[in-house]
């Protein structure tokens, strides 16, 4: 049957047709687009535990001077256009995770928080999608003190997303982003944003924050590892249940599609760049010798995969979604 | 300080967990209970003005026979699925049909393993009206359904569990020369014991139940404004493919020009059990590939894992795929 509506008589495609028809004959209006994207949420079991990936949201941006530090310009953009990013532009996804331990339900890292009318701050709709009633949250783990982890413990009004949550963060990075003195010396304006961000979003709640080290259990089954580099503080986590486990990276990588494939370039937001390489291939070299699962935070949705030593650097191979749990 | 070792890494081994406990098991608030299932699986993009719904019908995994890929021994498929990250001896077949809402037109292409199937498989297949309701369409909505080819996770889908239409109002479109061929009792009789009949029946038993109420279409058609057929014969004598196009974009929805990628893409040259004419199968495999290399061109594969879109580049002796990212925006 052919409709008659302004599309195709304008498309003059199926004209003839159209005019021919009974204009009494009661046809069906085309279905309107749905114009929405599925809620970004996907579970996997990890041994006993029930883990829920939660997209944030991704930024692309046309890629800023400096980016990658140690590379020219030309060479990071024929990287990201190799990985069929639009062109000169960048894309960077955000992934939180979620884990029930069976005791506790405890989500690492949290994403913007609300970001009016950016394409990121989606953990609490996408959390509200995946059922999960963020007053049942007991335990929040930030990996490092950046403001796509840390700041989304926050709702919009300024109080506390998950108010019933022990919220931890890493003694070493709580250390270094509270000192005034590394802040009188931040270099840049980054840096200077990096710290004011950090008091802003903290304000009030240092003595109500948890400091983990390195090597202890932030909750039953995950463990904090040292992966500094990226921030002085930068945590990793191992998680385990049974004879199962996934490595968390966090930021042992930024975006895979430039930074596992090419390990030795530093992104502009690593602090040490040279300890943090050092990090990144000794993460990753156990982590293919191993053929470990890896989640992680700027992979792309559901952002798990296992890492493969490729020419000079490593490439990921994502998981097939799994379409039951 | 702990450092990143190969221990730690590994087994999660803690020096101080007697010390952590002591703080972790303080607060006395019940656990939340797992939420038990996965989230619903579709996708959704634009291809020029086009609306495309990726929608899955779920996967289904199982032991696999020596003779799954014909030409190949099982120690060579274990070789490829463990390059893959895939357990060995055991096979996982997604089935991701997709819709398309041209405007005009609101088409299904394929229609996966058919209701009935979520009982019969416990959940993992016969998931498709089930994700199509939770992407918000409603199948009372679909104009047309387009079928490739005539294999049960393609065409089950067009009756519901009690052998009714899946899809009442919609026209049933189907490659002509997929209908010539199959429903010619004369084939059904020279076709093999075993598999072979059992697709001939299967088929008969579902277009009977439609009334044999289907239209046929020929190859290099637009059955709907901006999705046009192409032959890609082997996989079935009939086999169409599907490029949907719209402005300057463009997709190419392959139906079963490979089955699945991890295997097939990266080999062309292995034959799946399921192609019926392999080497006619790996002829077509190659020649669209090469097509989609060189045209740069986005493949959305039935049989890849979801939400199956990607790119492909040559690798090796064969392609990969590399998928597209998860988009959290239209």
């Amino acid at each position: 049957m052919t409709q008659f509506t302004r599309r195709n008589v304008l498309a003059g495609a199926l004209a003839a047709s159209a005019a021919a028809a009974p204009l009494a004959f009661p046809a069906r209006a085309a279905a309107p687009p749905a114009g929405k994207q599925a809620a970004g949420f996907y579970r996997y079991k990890v041994g006993q535990f029930e883990c829920t990936s939660i997209n944030d949201g991704a930024r692309t941006f046309p890629m800023p001077d400096g980016f990658v530090r140690n590379v020219p310009k030309d060479q990071a953009l024929a990287a990201a256009e190799a990985a069929y990013m639009p062109k000169g532009m960048v894309t960077v996804p955000f992934n939180p995770q979620l884990i029930n331990t069976g005791s506790k339900l405890v989500l690492i890292d949290t994403g913007f928080g609300p970001t009016p009318n950016a394409p990121v701050g989606l953990l609490a709709a996408n959390m509200a999608a995946a059922g999960i009633d963020p007053k049942a949250i007991d335990i929040v783990v930030v990996s490092h003190l950046h403001p796509d982890h840390t700041n989304g413990i926050k709702n919009a009004e300024g109080g506390l997303l998950f108010p019933n949550a022990e919220i931890k963060v890493p003694a070493v990075d709580w250390a270094f982003w509270m000192s005034d003195d590394n802040m009188a010396k931040a270099p840049n304006d980054m840096m200077k944003n990096y710290f004011a961000n950090t008091r802003k979003v903290y304000a009030g709640l240092a003595d109500k924050v948890t400091k983990y080290e390195w090597g202890s259990e932030v909750a039953p089954g995950i463990t904090a590892l040292d992966a500094s580099g990226h921030t002085p503080g930068h945590t990793a986590f191992a998680v385990a249940s049974g004879n199962a486990r996934v490595l968390v990276q966090s930021d042992v990588t930024n975006i895979p599609e430039l930074f596992l494939r090419n390990p030795d370039w530093h992104v502009a937001f690593d602090i040490d760049p040279q300890k943090a390489v050092q990090t990144r291939r000794k993460f990753y070299d156990m982590a293919a010798a191993e053929k470990a699962l890896v989640v992680g935070f700027h992979f792309t949705f559901p952002s798990m995969g296992y890492v493969e030593k490729a020419d000079a650097g490593y490439r990921l191979v994502p998981i097939a979604w799994n379409p039951v749990l | 300080m702990t450092e990143i070792t190969r221990r730690n890494m590994l087994t999660g081994a803690v020096a101080a967990t007697a010390a952590v406990q002591l703080v972790t098991t303080a607060p006395a608030q019940a656990a939340a209970p797992p939420a038990g299932t996965q989230a619903p699986g579709w996708y959704r993009y634009k291809v020029g003005s086009i609306e495309v719904t990726v929608v899955t019908d779920g996967a289904n995994k199982f032991k696999f026979t020596d003779n799954h890929v014909t030409n190949k021994s099982r120690e060579e498929v274990n070789a490829g699925l463990a390059a893959a990250y895939y357990e060995k001896d055991m096979m996982t077949t997604p089935y991701n049909p997709v819709v398309v809402n041209t405007g005009a037109k609101l088409a299904v292409i394929d229609t996966g393993t058919g209701e009935a199937n979520f009982e019969r498989s416990k959940g993992t297949a016969g998931q498709f009206q089930r994700n199509l309701a939770a992407s918000g369409i409603d199948r009372n909505a679909v104009d047309v359904v387009i079928i490739s080819h005539f294999h049960g996770d393609h065409i089950n889908g067009l009756l519901t569990p009690d052998n009714k239409l899946a899809y009442p109002n919609a026209e049933i479109l189907v490659p002509a020369a997929e209908w010539k061929y199959f429903m010619d009792d004369g084939e059904m009789s020279r076709a093999p014991q075993g598999r072979m009949q059992d697709v001939f029946k299967n088929l008969r038993r579902v277009f009977d139940a439609v009334g044999r109420k289907v239209t046929p279409y020929e190859p290099n058609k637009e059955l709907v404004p901006g999705v046009t057929s192409v032959a890609t014969p082997g996989h079935t004598p009939g086999h169409n493919s599907h490029v949907i196009a719209s402005g300057s974009s463009k997709v190419y929805v392959q139906g079963d020009v490979t089955h699945v990628p991890f295997l097939f893409v990266r080999h062309p040259d292995w034959h799946a059990f399921y192609d019926q004419d392999g080497k006619m199968a790996e002829d077509t495999r190659r020649k669209v590939y090469d097509m989609l290399v060189a045209e740069k061109m986005m493949v959305q594969g039935f049989h890849y894992p979801f939400p199956s879109l990607a790119h492909v580049e040559k690798s090796g002796s064969g392609y990969r795929e590399i998928p597209v990212p998860w988009s959290p925006t239209i």
